[in-house]
């Protein structure tokens, strides 16, 4: 079946229609970050209490347990009378709709830009794939399209589970940069229809390594946002800067920024985690052994120990907060170095299996 | 400041580490007389802590870099010997440092063997726990409801006991594991007075400690399944020409790479013939070039003697033979040549392997060596064209199947190198010893002849057949390590997924009704979402309550 | 300072003593069983590289009482006459694997014709398996090399399957000493040399070189 160049076309016109709508969410988000309403108080209180039960408890994975700070004997924070006389009930989570209704024009609109961006972005990929008869991440830039995709939608997902407006211009702007990027540099035309003989364990296995990078890639972005706060929070507590800067008053706290990226990185590691498994598969059909220490898979295996040192990190006394981000970091580094170099330049097995 | 000093007052876990018992041992060796035993117990309370795990992590993704940067003797080692050609100073030196086996070099065994060590020093002890806390109920109710991270409050008109009897219900219609006022179970913090009101501890998510220790064994698991294969399995590559046979055994193949503990005599004894191979190629299109089928009909005996069976070997589909697995890997042309030597005697009369080149479609060298031509040894570097187009004045190939088969050949007579006992690859040539023959490179159709100058003989081509490529591995660890890694995948979902958390319910009466608290905590919460599921089960709570007396279930 | 609550909340069942030894003896156990792992895959030898044969001793004598029996074979010779190993029954063979194309075989070649020379009139038989050979190459071998003894063609190398039962028998060239009983009495797993392969005819045979 050859390529259906006018789908190919189809499929650009979307990325195109994308890239623009989701500046224009881009730039929504920048103005609720700038214009909207102040919405500190609503995310302090919400903070208290994940505070006490940071306090309490262990968030964390496997491992041993830190000790556990002293609880602060504060006043219990006063909960909103919702029912009559002496009820103190927790507040049931307002509906999405109407929390970002509530959080203004500009959220709205942001919102609405990306949601509607990323059904373009999708569309993208999907008619990219219709068009070259195969799963449409077969080439780099096919690759970078799909993960940011993947991106956009599991932010979208975040942002509207979490509440988390001020980070979407941080977010999307990633997205909209790396988009943009792949256009104008490595954009390559619908080709490369797949090889006849290839196992559908290697789609498996790419699909699911896709996924995963889209989602470490929304981490990657969290884990700057919070490298930074931190470094301000610090720097005002040593005193060398003045307190109520703009910018990081309106972001959420440095606790809920890394639980935030906790549970991305959580939700990504399985992901990873699976799709080493399909590629050792893939690879034992195709080439007799299911790890030999291939470069591709020694950097794949370099990325899944550094995000599980992550995890580990956060279980660790003296290694959370910024240290665990720094490894977060580290691990995209790598899965990033693996696409860009590894897989380019350093020569690893010669697939007979139509790779090639 | 080691983990070991902290105390470890996780108020959740039962399943404290080994290292925190609660008997008051020594926490640091800088207390004088410390013996032997007590400096075991601090190295191996170090090495089961987390940060010296973190540590061990680090290292292991650090000691895998140099196997991707480098060449390794394993997958590539012609390109070792490239490296050490390259740099010759430098090459000694690293391979001291085991830095052109890495995976295979003492060094990294260590760091993976301590992080294992580590785990399984954390883990075992932790499974243990585990199994002996299956029923272990949950605390009794804090006092203090309202200090916990979530809590409600509500007003009821049920009496304090009614009360709480149906909020336990709904808990336990939810799943949760309970513990009533009354249960006669002591617990370790022993001197509480006797409570006044009535309470229920409910807990849940146990399975998330099973899903973490599964991952974490699990993971031990592939590490003795790769140990097994690394051990007792083997791998070797054989080159069949189409209409031979290959028994299986060491000498027989081309490469063979045993397990530690696999000798040559644990291979076969099946033997696999080519009776055919068959490629096909799209003729037209965008894909023209590109291969649409593979197959290579063999017959095979397991044993010696036994029956022969037929079959197909194609791409990703190995055949089980004996134990082992055979993978089609590659395939190429194999020309034949019959030479004859100034004797008028026939010294050559084979088909001849040769590798495909990076120029694509199946331009293929090769070498032809006659080392028992007579008066003088022949040699032959040829290029085989399977669909021969002349481009300018050199040969191409415009297609991968042999639609238009030519070979070209350089003619050299000399001293081959092959009598000194130093084996030669059987693809390369060695002409430093030889005189070359021929000028320029002579193109032969099939079924023509070269006659060699000086009266040397005579080589013709007489045609071609394929080759395939195998690949003959026998790895027990495979099978293991697959069940392992899918097991290690459903316990890091289990332990990421479900959140252990405890829900305390309390009732007092008061002057409005009864004053119900409600109070909640979760250990981890990796997923989130405690916090919504803590509020919809409080607005449940007090909608059963407001129900009015919670019927009775029948039979209770 | 822990809180009240914490304390209201008990924690650890600390282990029994005996449940305590039981879990450290399972961790001894476990550590010890990777240790062993360890210890095997770091000196147990290369799997790096071709390695045909995991022994270093490449010349062998089996003592009597320990010498495996040599499987059967029949096939034809290079000349096309039929040929069985049992034939040979009540004379000492000795049996040399070797191929044209076997760059050690080609160098040991010499020296297997002095042994012959030497052994074949005091009633040693000798006998060749052409390895993986074509029927050209391999007569153009015993031409050039003056080979005086008959070769069994083995193009599938069955014969070499057989026999690596019963010795390690990995590649070419491998030369094999047959007592009269049908016992493979010794062997040399390399090129042999002179001085070897008299040796070991001197000790089968009971005469000396």
């Amino acid at each position: 079946m050859p390529v259906n160049v006018g789908l190919g076309h189809v499929s650009n016109a979307f990325l195109i229609a994308a890239l623009v709508i989701y500046s224009l969410a881009v730039v929504a988000f920048a103005g609720d970050f700038a214009y909207g309403r102040p919405r500190r108080a609503a995310m302090a209180r919400g903070q208290q209490a994940q505070d006490r039960a940071a306090a309490l408890a262990t968030v964390g994975a496997p491992g041993q347990a830190d000790q556990a700070p002293a609880v602060p004997d504060a006043p219990a924070v006063p909960e909103p009378a919702d029912a009559p006389a002496a009820d103190s009930m927790p507040e049931l989570e307002v509906p999405a709709l109407r929390a970002i209704r509530e959080a203004g024009r500009w959220v709205l609109a942001a919102v609405a830009l990306s949601l509607a961006g990323a059904t373009a972005h999708a569309a993208a990929v999907v008619t990219r794939g219709l068009a070259v008869h195969r799963a449409p991440w077969g080439n780099m830039y096919e690759f970078v399209t799909a993960l940011t995709c993947v991106a956009a939608v599991f932010f979208l997902v975040v942002l509207i589970r979490y509440r988390a407006w001020t980070l979407g211009v941080f977010v999307m702007g990633a997205v909209v940069l790396t988009l943009g990027l792949a256009e104008t540099l490595i954009y390559t035309a619908a080709g490369e229809l797949v090889p006849a003989l290839q196992s559908y364990w290697l789609d498996i296995h790419v699909t699911a390594m896709t996924l995963a990078t889209g989602i470490f890639f929304v981490a990657a972005v969290l884990g700057f946002v919070y490298l930074r706060v931190d470094r301000y929070t610090r720097r005002v507590a040593a005193g060398r800067a003045a307190p109520g800067n703009g910018i990081v008053r309106r972001l959420p706290g440095i606790e809920q920024l890394d639980r935030l990226t906790y549970r991305t990185i959580v939700f990504g590691f399985p992901v990873w985690t699976f799709g080493v498994i399909a590629g050792a598969i893939w690879a034992d059909q195709a080439w007799g052994r299911y790890w030999g220490w291939d470069p591709v898979e020694t950097w794949a295996f370099v990325t899944w120990v550094l995000y599980a040192a992550f995890l580990h990190a956060r279980a660790t006394a003296g290694w959370r907060g910024r240290r665990a981000h720094y490894i977060q970091l580290l691990g995209f580094a790598s899965l990033i170095f693996n696409i860009l170099v590894v897989q380019t330049f350093i020569a690893g097995l010669h697939s007979y299996a139509g790779v090639g | 400041m080691t983990d070991v000093r902290a105390p470890q007052t996780d108020p959740f876990d039962p399943a404290a580490e080994p290292g925190d018992s609660p008997r008051p041992g020594p926490a640091s060796p800088a207390g004088g007389a410390f013996g032997l035993s007590g400096w075991l117990r601090w190295a191996w309370r170090q090495l089961t802590s987390m940060r010296i795990a973190l540590v061990l992590l680090f290292l292991l993704a650090l000691g895998s870099v140099p196997g991707s940067m480098l060449p390794q003797q394993g997958n590539n080692p012609s390109g070792v010997r490239q490296y050490y050609a390259s740099h010759p100073a430098l090459a000694p030196w690293l391979n001291h440092l085991g830095l052109f086996n890495v995976f295979g070099a003492p060094w990294f065994a260590a760091i993976y063997l301590l992080l294992f060590a580590s785990l399984a020093g954390c883990v075992v002890p932790r499974t243990f726990r585990l199994a002996g806390s299956a029923r272990t109920l949950p605390p009794r109710a804090p006092r203090h409801l309202a200090r916990l991270p979530r809590s409600a409050e509500y007003v009821t008109t049920l009496p304090p006991a009614e009360a709480v009897e149906t909020a336990a219900r709904v808990l336990a219609g939810r799943g949760f594991r309970l513990r009533r006022a009354d249960s006669a179970v002591p617990d370790s913090a022993g001197t509480e007075p006797a409570d006044a009101g009535a309470w229920v501890s409910a807990e849940k998510g146990y399975l998330r400690e099973a899903g973490n220790l599964l991952f974490h064994l699990a993971l031990l698991g592939v590490l003795v399944s790769v140990a097994l294969g690394g051990l007792f399995g083997y791998k070797a590559d054989r080159l069949l020409v189409q209409g031979t046979t290959f028994a299986d055994t060491a000498s027989a193949l081309d490469e063979f790479h045993p397990g530690r503990l696999v000798t040559a005599g644990d291979l076969g004894p099946f033997t696999i013939t080519l009776n055919r191979f068959d490629a096909s190629y799209i003729a037209s299109g965008p894909q023209r070039g590109q291969p649409s089928a593979f197959d290579a009909q063999i017959s095979y005996t397991e044993q010696r003697g036994g029956p022969a069976r037929t079959g197909h070997l194609a791409v990703n589909r190995p055949l089980s033979v004996d134990g082992a697995k055979v993978y089609l890997i590659g395939h190429g042309y194999a020309p034949r040549f019959t030479v004859t030597d100034a004797r008028g005697q026939v010294v050559y009369d084979a088909p001849t392997p040769f590798i495909a080149g990076p120029s694509g479609n199946f331009l293929s060298e090769g070498v032809v060596k006659v080392p028992d031509a007579q008066p003088d040894q022949l040699g032959f570097t040829g290029v085989f064209v399977p669909t021969a187009v002349d481009v300018g004045g050199t040969l191409e190939s415009v297609f991968p199947a042999a639609d238009n088969p030519v070979v070209s050949l350089i003619a050299y007579a000399g001293d081959l190198g092959t009598d000194s006992g130093v084996s030669q690859s059987v693809y390369q040539l060695d002409t430093s010893g030889m005189q070359r023959l021929t000028a320029r490179p002579q193109v032969l159709q099939p079924g023509q002849s070269l006659k060699l100058p000086g009266g040397r003989g005579t080589i013709t081509f007489t045609g071609y057949v394929p080759w395939v490529s195998l690949a003959i591995t026998h790895d027990p660890g495979q099978l293991p390590a697959l069940i392992c890694g899918i097991a290690a995948l459903g316990g890091l979902l289990l332990s990421f997924m479900i959140r252990r958390r405890r829900v305390f319910v309390r009732a007092r009466a008061g002057e409005n009704g009864t004053t119900v608290e409600v109070g909640g905590l979760a250990r981890t919460d990796a997923s989130g979402g405690f916090e919504a599921e803590f509020a919809s089960l409080a607005a449940e709570l007090r909608a059963a309550c407001q129900q009015g007396r919670h019927p009775l279930p029948e039979g209770e | 300072m822990p809180s009240p609550v914490l304390k209201a909340l008990p924690s650890r069942v600390p282990l029994s003593r005996a449940r305590r030894r039981a879990v450290v003896l399972a961790a001894a156990v476990l550590v010890a069983a990777l240790l062993a792992v360890a210890l095997v895959a770091a000196f147990g030898g290369g799997s790096s590289g071709v390695t045909y044969l995991d022994s270093t001793d490449t010349a062998v004598l089996y003592a009597s009482g320990h010498r495996p029996l040599a499987p059967e074979f029949s096939s034809t010779t290079l000349s096309g006459a039929p040929m069985r190993l049992s034939s040979y029954r009540g004379k000492v063979v000795v049996l040399n694997f070797w191929g044209s194309w076997c760059d050690p075989c080609r160098a040991e070649a010499p020296a297997l014709a002095a042994v012959a020379r030497h052994y074949q009139p005091a009633g040693v038989s000798f006998l060749g398996v052409d390895e993986r050979d074509s029927q050209a190459s391999a007569e153009a071998f015993v031409r050039n090399y003056g080979v005086t003894y008959p070769s069994v063609g083995d193009p599938s190398q069955v014969i070499a399957l057989d026999f690596s039962a019963v010795v390690p028998l990995a590649g070419t060239p491998t030369t094999l000493v047959i007592d009269p009983s049908g016992h493979i009495a010794g062997a040399v797993f390399e090129s042999a040399t002179y001085s070897e392969l008299s040796a070991i005819l001197a000790k089968v045979t009971g005469k000396g070189g």
